[in-house]
């Protein structure tokens, strides 16, 4: 069934809340080194299938398989360790931490140090966070924030912000990274910077699916786009292609149509 | 005053019918004994009910949990003590009067301590009430002395027998009074401007500003009336229950257990929750050494709130980070 | 970068190098405590200290869990009360129960009662587990009442042993005062590395948002039993060293009101801050000999404020509410925003030390 290049996929997701369904059967899969966008109207339900996907809710009905194993019920903590991480709408870094520190939490789950180990300082913990610290180290001068590493994180300037919580997810080591408007509250030149950054990564192996309102951005980096209105995929396929589909110029654009 | 979802009303219904089955087998087993118990747990209920209330009046209009709660019903009743057995004022104006001035202390100390509040965390706000709580304790302790006081009864001191029970006529004025506030709270809620628009600002900060009720108004007028039914529960118990300086506590957490357990933020999910209480608390007492009677309420606050569903654990508003 | 890389450790080993003088400081309390007539102070200083060490155990870990890992609890007493217990139950039950051992016992029987309790309980936010965690303690103090013959009901167990270790036999206040010091600054050394480390950021991302940390992958439901345990055994460590120093137990040591107190320590210190806790303990262990001992310092004081047991509570309370309306982040952070203030200025003569002092935060 699972073809040999295909990461994550995604079969006949439904998540209801209450009576309303967020998500209607909604199929779709990833492959491997690809830049996929899921886009659609406010509501359309892209964050829900983020929330379904990383395992902070749980779909009604369907299924979700990354690298061929189911990842329905799992903690969201356990998908991260699995190579899947997001990044959210609203940026989430952790207060009171530094950019470093931000990122070398991401390093948790290829990690093991414990309670123990860590307040008793053994050996294996001062090793560990030695590798921490240059790992993120690295991972920052990757979104060129290396300069900003020793500042609280939430008092970088918003472009940073949304950078940092890339690098932040970078640091768990993915194999598909879900970007959650990673351009929204950016300018024009920083939206440039990150359209640089995705390519980069991806030929660099990383897979990414990305949502996102700027339509620039998706059609220059994706290579295939799923098009989401109600809970429903209503197109899919190649920018171009979307972008001349009659029913996402309606849905989308609502009056212009 | 909430929209009581589904689970929590499931959830009510089954310690309604569980607390059923508790009265039945009571009363055929004891008689005339359990049904004694009973009615002394309908008293005292009353009283958890209306404190519950006040817990409840705060919370879903504020998102506070005030500590201090079972200190205005300590107050009423040492007020009444004050103004009436020593002061000699009629009962009807010492109970006007001490529901009038117990409510100007609840909102003088909204406006003093809790408004400015406004931003900071749980912990700090739940900080405060108990401060404030500590604060009045004491402040009693100074003031009336660590003895118990004994208020007159409204009505006389001959009880009414009762199918083989007896009753003081003071319960009576107990149920009544849990009745009246019940009513008038709920009416304020539901049928006045200023009632509904604390509720749709509650629910929706957002729409604070259309329906012209501020965020700060809506917690002082929160605070005053949460005073004002706690001071009149302890106004009317006080006959019944010796009032001291160190009853608030006590008084405050029970009145929190009936609270959660009827559905924190319903004025008549309180009322049941706290009848459901005093009556299993009496029962409790007189079949287990009466010692346990106080655990009944913990263990209930933690049972409700373990089996509580997930529609008040993890609201989607909290996932949607 | 490579300078960055060099500078972080530094803030780390100022951390270590505060703790290495202020152990150094306490233990000398009681040299020059010597030299204080106990008549001028009306305080015995030592016998204080031994009681905010005690306090300090239980302390250190509950700012792990309610400052750093953001989860309140008001049932600490219970812990507090059950490391008490234990080991007065052991040790004046087993004839020749070695001290040292009840105490292990104690602390251990804490952290295992924590994580009974803390697996269910946990689930709850905000609110809600204050409330429930204060419904614990209050059955917790409702059993130590009732379980009359396990725990001596209200008169509570008597003639304690004294804790001995080693040969040694730890019998006054001043004996008792560095085993206790010690094993504070035990702790704290423990939690500072905590802190530092990859758990470390771990409690302080679920502080922040529980979310985002599960995100991130951090296992947010076990850190938050874990903590808890840990809390759960310095408290449980706290309460066997009082009952040894105290040498009778009762319930009245474990109410409501305790737990309140060293909820209240933790937030007056500072919440999420090590050494604002300590200050914490120190302000509140000392406050009521202080105000036992105005009437002899201030003699002129009317008589009705003589008698310090009517406004104790009244100040408490008082001070309380004040500290959470004008420094809600505790002493800690007063004396942090003092220093920021110097700093800024030190920045502006082209110091970065202020940048050093942030990341070492």
């Amino acid at each position: 069934m699972m073809v040999a290049d295909t990461l994550l996929q995604i079969r006949e997701v439904t998540k209801r809340f209450g009576g309303l369904a967020a998500l209607k059967d909604v199929s779709f899969d990833v492959t491997v080194g690809e830049i996929k966008a899921m886009i659609g109207p406010n509501g359309a339900g892209k964050t829900t299938m983020f929330d379904v996907l990383t395992g902070i809710l749980h779909p009604t009905a369907g299924d979700v398989m990354l690298k061929g194993e189911s990842i329905v019920g799992l903690r969201p903590d356990q998908i991260t360790a699995m190579g899947m991480i997001r990044t959210f709408q609203t940026i989430q870094l952790f207060e009171g931490m530094t950019a470093l520190e931000n990122v070398m939490v991401g390093c948790h789950c290829r990690t093991a140090c414990g309670f123990a180990s860590s307040g008793l300082r053994q050996p294996a913990a001062r090793r560990e966070e030695k590798d921490i610290r240059e790992k993120s180290m690295d991972v920052l001068k990757d979104v060129g924030l290396a300069t900003r590493a020793g500042e609280i994180g939430t008092n970088l300037p918003y472009g940073q912000q949304r950078m940092l919580e890339l690098a932040r997810a970078l640091a768990s080591e993915p194999d598909i990274i879900l970007l959650d408007e990673p351009a929204a509250g950016l300018n024009q030149y920083e939206t440039g910077e990150l359209a640089g950054l995705l390519v980069r990564f991806r030929e660099r192996g990383l897979t990414i699916l990305i949502v996102e309102h700027d339509m620039g951005l998706v059609m220059q980096i994706s290579d295939e786009i799923v098009v989401l209105d109600y809970g429903e995929i209503i197109a899919r396929g190649a920018p171009q292609d979307v972008q001349n589909d009659p029913r996402v110029i309606e849905a989308y654009l609502g009056i212009e149509a | 005053m909430r929209m009581g979802d589904r689970n929590q009303v499931r959830l009510l219904w089954g310690a309604a019918a569980l607390v059923a089955v508790v009265v039945v087998f009571t009363l055929i087993y004891k008689g005339s004994t359990g049904l004694q118990w009973i009615l002394s747990g309908l008293t005292v209920g009353s009283i958890y009910a209306l404190v519950a209330m006040g817990f409840s009046v705060i919370y879903s209009s504020t998102r506070v949990i005030n500590f201090a709660q079972g200190e205005f019903t300590m107050l009423g009743g040492m007020m009444m003590f004050t103004l009436c057995t020593r002061g000699g004022l009629p009962l009807w104006l010492g109970f006007l009067l001490t529901v009038g001035i117990v409510t100007l202390l609840g909102a003088g100390f909204e406006r003093a301590a809790i408004h400015p509040l406004k931003d900071q965390s749980v912990i700090t706000v739940i900080i405060v009430t108990i401060g404030l709580a500590i604060f009045i304790r004491a402040l009693a302790k100074w003031i009336w002395g660590t003895d118990p006081v004994k208020v007159a009864s409204f009505t006389g001191d001959k009880p009414l027998r009762f199918f083989g029970a007896s009753i003081v006529p003071q319960s009576l004025w107990v149920f009544g009074l849990t009745l009246i506030a019940v009513v008038l709270v709920f009416a304020f809620f539901n049928r006045t401007l200023l009632g509904k628009g604390m509720r749709a600002a509650a629910d929706n900060p957002d729409a604070a500003s259309l329906v012209g009720v501020s965020a700060s108004t809506s917690s002082l007028v929160a605070w005053s009336i949460a005073a004002a039914v706690g001071a009149a529960a302890g106004a009317v118990i006080a006959p019944i229950n010796f009032a001291a300086y160190d009853a608030g506590a006590m008084l405050g957490l029970k009145g929190f257990s009936a609270a959660v357990l009827g559905g924190l933020g319903s004025a008549p999910g309180a009322v049941v929750g706290g009848l459901m209480l005093g009556v299993l608390e009496m029962i409790t007492a007189g079949f287990a050494p009466s010692g346990y009677k106080d655990a009944v309420a913990f263990l209930i606050l933690i049972l409700v709130l373990l089996i509580r569903p997930q529609g008040l654990l993890g609201k989607p508003a909290d996932v949607k980070v | 970068m490579d300078k960055q890389l060099a500078r972080l450790p530094d803030a780390e080993s100022r951390n270590y190098r505060t703790l290495a003088i202020s152990t150094a400081f306490i233990l000398l309390i009681p040299v020059w405590a010597r030299f204080i007539p106990g008549d001028v102070l009306h305080i015995d200083i030592v016998n204080v200290m031994v009681l905010a060490g005690i306090y300090a155990c239980v302390v250190v870990g509950l700012n792990l869990l309610v400052g750093y890992a953001g989860q309140i609890s008001l049932g600490h007493a219970a812990f507090f009360g059950i490391g008490a217990y234990t080991t007065a139950i052991l040790c004046t039950r087993i004839h020749g129960f070695p001290t040292w051992l009840g105490v292990l016992a104690g602390t251990a029987l804490s952290g295992a009662i924590g994580w009974l309790v803390g697996k269910p309980v946990l689930r709850l936010k905000g609110h809600y587990l204050a409330m429930a965690t204060l419904g614990l303690g209050e059955i917790a103090f409702i059993l130590f009442q009732q379980l009359k013959w396990l725990t001596g009901g209200t008169v509570g167990i008597l003639n304690i042993p004294p804790l001995s270790m080693f040969g040694l036999k730890f019998d006054t206040d001043l004996k008792l005062y560095f085993v206790v010091w010690i094993i504070v600054m035990a702790l704290m050394l423990l939690s500072i590395n905590l802190i530092r480390s990859r758990v470390g950021r771990g409690l302080r991302a679920l502080h922040s948002s529980e979310v985002a940390a599960d995100a991130m992958g951090v296992n947010t439901s076990t850190y938050k039993v874990q903590v808890f345990v840990l809390s759960a055994a310095f408290a449980g460590l706290g309460g066997a060293l009082f009952a040894h120093f105290q040498k009778y137990v009762n319930p009245e040591s474990f109410v409501l009101a305790i737990s309140i107190m060293f909820i209240t320590m933790v937030v007056v210190g500072g919440m999420g801050n090590i050494w604002g806790g300590l200050i914490g303990v120190l302000l509140l262990t000392f406050l009521p000999p202080v105000i036992q001992a105005l009437p002899q310092w201030l003699p002129g004081l009317p008589s009705g404020l003589q008698n310090f047991s009517n406004y104790e509570l009244v100040l408490y309370g008082l001070l309380l509410i004040l500290f959470m309306m004008f420094l809600p982040k505790g002493v800690a952070d007063g004396l942090g925003r003092a220093a920021d203030f110097t700093e800024v200025r030190a920045r502006r003569l082209g110091d970065r030390r202020k940048a050093k002092r942030l990341e070492g935060r």
